[in-house]
């Protein structure tokens, strides 16, 4: 509950920060609506060109993508790590956070986030109502219940891994290049993975789950069979990254040896 | 209880080395070296509530990752360690509630959002009750005069006005306990004299306990009653300041101009026995006595011989001290 009520906090002073540069948070709306229609568009023109992916027609790959870009949202608003080398390591901000009676992950999280970008799950929402639309595809009375389970489940497997490789800096502040890497293999995530040869498959779906992030939720939506089973393990994947990403949070924060003086 | 009990506490660092070139680096990969380096060694610290005590140390002394460990920044290697009946690190969240923490260099504060809504944030990160914020936060901005720009963002402050927020972010939750890194960093002397007052007085109303690390002694003179002093790790000196001044004041320096002429072996031979020593030429000497030597001694000596026509007294500051101790290490003394 504690918690709760702090997110809310820290979410209206965000807002507020972001309304005291009034125009800047105009502009930066307005860029952000851009930049998901141009974003749209490129999806459709790129896809329209390809009639099948292996078995999968146009409108499935565009709904896949549309739902990957969902749980990516989330992520991509409450878990900007990307600098957190350089501003809390190097600059020594987790002195401060140490000292504060919260969760050290959490008050970092709260004061990285970036809530506009859930605008990118707004554009993945209408992909894949336009894909759904085109497929006629029927939704259950459970369908709703199941999506949020998904969404939140594979923001969760995104949110483990980061947390996980952000926790390197706590042990050793030389910077790792394995952030990118990783974004990139996030990508992979979007497509159907009987595209790729079975290694492939088996790392996205076991060992770095980004399958379970875009491919095996959608999917079951297409109503697929094969990967039923792997679709409803969605939630309980990211369960497992998310406390092993905190874990290793925990255990860096022991180690952490504070910022150079 | 104790505000800080310290007993043997020790913190290592893995310093990693890297070899040079490229078949360096691919031995780095595999086989890292290292050597480990004791910043705090084996440290004794007992603090009692309500005192003020100023820690004090060259730069790379180990007086940061000393408060790191007390403040629950850091686990000690070794050691056990109770500040406010905590475990700093263990129970770091319940612990911090009790302290208080103001690092001169680093702001605590939210630099984009006015002041009063990071106190607003403060005191919800702090669980404070609605009644016993206002109340206390009306008495802060009363007595630290801050209320006429708590509406402006921090980062429109300048300096004293910004330390100034910081101090009462750092007391709105009422902490038993306050940690200060060098607060009067490059505050001009009117401010310094207003923050002292303030901290005084809060130590007084509040009985809150301060460890204060400084470079500014004259912060440990018009503060603390009692000094820690570090060197390499270890604590070289633990009491009060005036037993520091006379074990290592060196007594005073007694400075004359004089009438005529003088030859140094001349005044040797009048100061005969007393303990001090002489240096200088022509009409102007410099007296150094040591402890015990009296000024009046020295001049009823002189005054039938020779006339003196100007005189000074000198006393090392606290700064002078501390230099010679770094320099000469506390051994040559003790």
């Amino acid at each position: 509950m504690f918690y709760v009520r702090l997110f809310f906090h820290y979410w209206m002073q965000y807002l507020k920060i972001r309304m005291e540069y009034r125009s800047d948070f105009f502009v930066q709306l307005v860029t952000d609506l851009m930049f998901q229609g141009v974003n749209l568009v490129f999806i459709i023109v790129v896809f329209s060109h390809t009639a099948d992916l292996s078995g999968w027609s146009r409108e499935e790959v565009i709904f896949i993508y549309g739902y990957f870009l969902v749980p990516f949202s989330l992520f991509a608003s409450f878990f900007n790590l990307w600098d957190f080398n350089e501003r809390y390591i190097i600059k020594g901000e987790l002195d401060r956070v140490l000292t504060r009676p919260a969760h050290s992950l959490f008050q970092v999280i709260l004061e990285t986030m970036t809530p506009e970008s859930l605008s990118g799950g707004i554009t993945g929402l209408l992909v894949m109502g336009w894909a759904g639309w085109k497929m006629g595809l029927e939704l259950s009375w459970y369908d709703p219940l199941l999506f949020i389970l998904f969404v939140l489940g594979g923001g969760a497997i995104y949110a483990g891994i980061y947390i996980l490789l952000t926790s390197i800096s706590l042990f050793s502040d030389s910077k790792t290049d394995i952030q990118p890497i990783m974004f990139n293999v996030g990508n992979y995530g979007r497509y159907p993975v009987d595209v790729y040869n079975k290694v492939i498959r088996t790392v996205l779906t076991w060992v770095i789950p980004f399958a379970f992030v875009g491919f095996y939720p959608a999917s079951f939506f297409l109503n697929e069979e094969r990967w039923m089973t792997l679709a409803l393990l969605t939630p309980v994947v990211g369960l497992v990254w998310l406390y092993l990403g905190i874990k290793v949070w925990n255990w860096g924060i022991r180690n952490y040896r504070g910022a150079g003086n | 209880m104790r505000s800080i009990e310290a007993k043997g506490l020790t913190k290592d660092f893995k310093v990693y080395q890297s070899r040079s070139g490229l078949k360096g680096a691919f031995r780095d990969l595999l086989n890292r070296k290292y050597r480990m380096i004791r910043a705090v060694d084996h440290i004794n610290l007992s603090i009692e509530q309500g005192e003020i005590v100023g820690y004090i140390g060259e730069n790379g002394a180990g007086k940061s990752t000393t408060i790191k460990m007390l403040t629950g920044i850091l686990e000690p290697t070794s050691g056990t360690l109770q500040v406010n009946g905590y475990d700093p690190h263990r129970e770091r969240e319940q612990f911090v509630r009790t302290i208080g923490v103001v690092f001169g260099q680093r702001s605590q504060l939210w630099w984009d959002i006015a002041v009063r809504e990071s106190f607003r944030l403060l005191k919800k990160l702090y669980r404070i009750p609605d009644d016993s914020y206002r109340q206390h936060l009306d008495r802060l901005v009363e007595v630290l005069e801050i209320g006429s720009f708590l509406d402006q963002p921090v980062r429109k402050l300048s300096l004293g006005q910004r330390m100034r927020c910081e101090l009462a972010a750092a007391l709105l939750h009422r902490p038993r306990l306050l940690f200060l890194d060098e607060p009067t960093i490059g505050l001009d002397v009117l401010v310094k004299e207003n923050i002292r007052h303030f901290l005084k007085q809060v130590n007084k109303e509040y009985g809150t306990t301060i460890l204060l690390t400084t470079h500014d002694l004259s912060d440990i003179e018009a503060l603390c009653s009692r000094v820690v002093m570090l060197d390499q790790g270890k604590i070289i000196y633990d009491g009060d300041l005036e037993r520091l001044r006379s074990q290592w004041g060196d007594g005073r320096r007694l400075i004359l101009e004089l009438k005529d002429e003088i030859s140094l072996s001349a005044l040797n031979e009048r100061s005969h026995g007393l303990a001090l020593r002489w240096e200088g030429e022509g009409t102007r000497f410099v007296a150094h006595m040591e402890n015990g030597t009296g000024v009046s001694d020295v001049l009823s000596r002189l005054v039938p011989a020779v006339t003196v026509r100007e005189m000074k007294i000198e006393e090392a500051t606290t700064e002078d001290i501390v230099r010679r101790i770094y320099r000469e290490g506390i051994t040559h003394h003790a």
